[in-house]
């Protein structure tokens, strides 16, 4: 967990009085923007994700009977129904692509995703490296590009996966570039939280597709929702290597909940959560409630079983996780950001 | 509080061993009131170190190596942070029903003694807690603790009447009298470090914990009077001191085995900024 870090973080010339108080060495607001570019680069790509596996979703056969309101949902696990209802009536793949990529108003479209995500880098241009300024600056010139284009579907196939790649070139050179202080750990905060809150809503979308009262009506519709879900978090081929046996709603639940090998499980977030927590506490010789927020929430986790989830209501832990880990994200922000 | 701990345990044997197999109950878990910041296991010789659960949740590492080995270190360290909760446990793992603690184990079994005692000492309180809290005070005022760490445990009943025994025994003394009156409890074997409160407690410690309706689990400890507060880290909890043993083992051959333990758990220093 140390990683030989020394003091000379993007802040180096500080004043003689600064220096005995280690919490003054990076401003609050650029931490902030730190934090933020982080959750912003993670928001667009679990929205290309969410869109990449609605499109196949819908491109199954109609004979497998799905309910037509895949659309409905993509909108609703990007946690925006109330905007999309406001600007667009019918909940249609056009309407959700366009309002979930380009549309200026909506707020965590990918579009503005990485417009704040540039923004952001550029009021902390100095405390980036080259490599990740470059990652979200060239990012941003090649949506423009993009937005210009009269999309096919084969084509929105590749922007959804130019989007994946953004966020991990600009993930891959913060991790191979960014001084191991304050700034790469807010960084990483910022992307966990928001990794956490992603997977739980793709839960709390379709955790009715995991309860057991609904496996006799399945059949391959709820394979396929199943699948679906496993895919909007890379985690398919993960599940089998894990399990090893055909895809079950509870083991689902254990791999995105509790799996702590498994990188987008709320576990795993959790633990770097708190590890990097560990980081600024240690670093800043004083801890707070986000440090003892977090421990809390996976000491929880790794103390249950999916057994005992699934027996206290699958639906009121995922709601319960979302507004902790909002909370989470609020005290962080009070004790660090501003 | 931030408590650093250091734990070696090293065999010599005048003839070495052919086998040796260890079963190691040394590795805390987070709940509300602690958090593990970073923990090692590290024998000194090569062997399988494996790590695993047993059924109470308690992280058990099973160490095994073939010979000839003339000696054996394990050496044990880590950091945790505690917090003070008055000795109330929350978010801690919970494998088997409270009511399973209410079993007599042959280390807490009762006699007429301690049946006598428990419900004397407890008589005048109303509540469960109150009871406890009662039991606690009267087995700390009563009993003498012998914290030398030189001595095993002799179990519940011959320790209550030598009036005197090492933390296990008072754990066991403390359980046996809640069991008696009907309440589950459980032995959990710890660290304590030393502080303001307990300046003389530095070490591998054991207290009990007792299932009350209106609380969940609630630790108290009798070798020092009082229920667990900020300096205490819990590692195991069983039935009685042979689930929760820190350290079980068996050999093949050899003779002679001589035993070293030291423990040391401290308050963390307060934390330079360079690393």
């Amino acid at each position: 967990m140390h990683e030989g870090k020394t003091w000379n973080g993007p802040n180096q010339t500080i004043a003689p009085h600064a220096a005995k108080r280690p919490d003054l060495t990076m401003l609050s607001r650029t931490a902030d923007s730190l934090y933020w570019v982080s959750r912003y680069v993670e928001r667009a790509e679990y929205l290309a994700r969410i869109l990449d596996a609605t499109t196949r979703l819908t491109n199954l056969p109609s004979s497998y009977g799905g309910a037509g309101t895949e659309w409905q949902s993509a909108v609703a696990t990007a946690g925006c129904e109330d905007t999309f209802a406001k600007a667009y009536g019918e909940a249609n793949e056009r309407n959700v692509c366009d309002f979930l990529t380009f549309n200026p108003d909506n707020p965590s479209s990918i579009r503005n995703c990485f417009a704040l995500a540039r923004s952001n880098a550029r009021a902390v241009r100095t405390a980036l490296t080259s490599e990740m300024w470059d990652a979200l600056n060239s990012a941003w010139l090649e949506l423009q590009r993009f937005e210009k284009k009269r999309m096919d579907r084969e084509e929105f196939a590749r922007f959804l996966e130019w989007v994946k790649n953004v966020s991990l070139v600009f993930d891959g050179s913060a991790y191979r570039t960014m001084l191991r202080d304050d700034g790469y750990w807010f960084s990483r905060l910022g992307m966990y939280v928001e990794r956490a809150d992603n997977t739980a809503r793709i839960l709390d979308v379709k955790y009715h597709v995991l309860l057991p009262e609904n496996e006799q009506v399945g059949g391959s519709l709820d394979y396929f929702q199943w699948t679906t879900m496993l895919r909007e978090v890379s985690a398919l081929t993960a599940y089998h290597w894990v399990y090893r046996e055909a895809v079950k709603p509870l083991l689902i639940a254990d791999l995105l909940i509790l799996n702590r090998r498994m990188p987008r499980s709320l576990a795993s977030c959790y633990e770097n959560i708190s590890r990097f927590l560990d980081s600024l506490g240690d670093a800043y010789g004083r801890q707070g409630p986000a440090q003892r927020q977090a421990r809390k929430t996976l000491a929880n986790m790794s103390n249950t079983h999916i057994d005992s989830v699934f027996q206290r209501g699958l639906h009121e832990f995922i709601e319960d996780f979302i507004t902790e880990n909002n909370r989470l994200g609020h005290t962080i922000s009070e004790q660090y950001l501003q | 509080m931030r408590i650093k701990i250091s734990h070696s345990i090293t065999y010599a044997y005048d003839e070495p061993v052919r086998q040796i197999t260890q079963i190691l109950r040394l590795t805390p878990r987070d709940h509300d009131g602690q958090h593990v910041m970073s923990w090692r296991i590290e024998p000194n010789i090569d062997g399988r170190l494996r790590a695993g659960q047993d059924p109470y949740g308690n992280l058990v590492h099973t160490f095994s190596a073939d010979g000839p080995i003339s000696g054996l270190s394990i050496q044990v360290d880590g950091v945790v942070e505690t917090l003070d909760l008055a000795g109330v446990v929350r978010g801690a793992i919970e494998r088997v029903p409270p009511e399973v603690f209410r079993r007599d184990t042959l280390l807490t079994a009762p006699d007429d003694a301690l049946r006598e005692f428990a419900v004397a000492a407890t008589r005048t309180d109303a509540t469960p807690l109150a009871k406890m809290h009662a039991l606690t005070e009267a087995l700390h005022s009563e009993m003498t603790c012998d914290r030398s760490g030189q001595r095993n445990g002799i179990g519940a009943a011959p320790a209550f009447a030598a009036r005197e025994g090492i933390p296990q025994d008072l754990a066991h003394v403390f359980m046996t009298c809640a069991r008696q009156l009907g309440l589950p409890a459980r032995y959990i074997s710890g660290y304590v470090a030393a502080s303001d409160a307990l300046p003389l407690a530095e070490g591998a410690h054991a207290w009990a914990e007792i299932h009350l309706d209106d609380y969940g689990w609630i630790g108290f400890d009798c070798a020092n009077g009082l229920c667990p507060i900020d300096t205490h880290v819990r590692i195991a909890a069983g039935l009685d001191f042979a689930d929760a043993a820190p350290v079980r083992g068996a050999r093949k051959g050899g003779s002679g085995e001589n035993l070293a333990v030291s423990v040391s758990a401290r308050k963390a220093g307060s934390r330079q900024v360079n690393q």
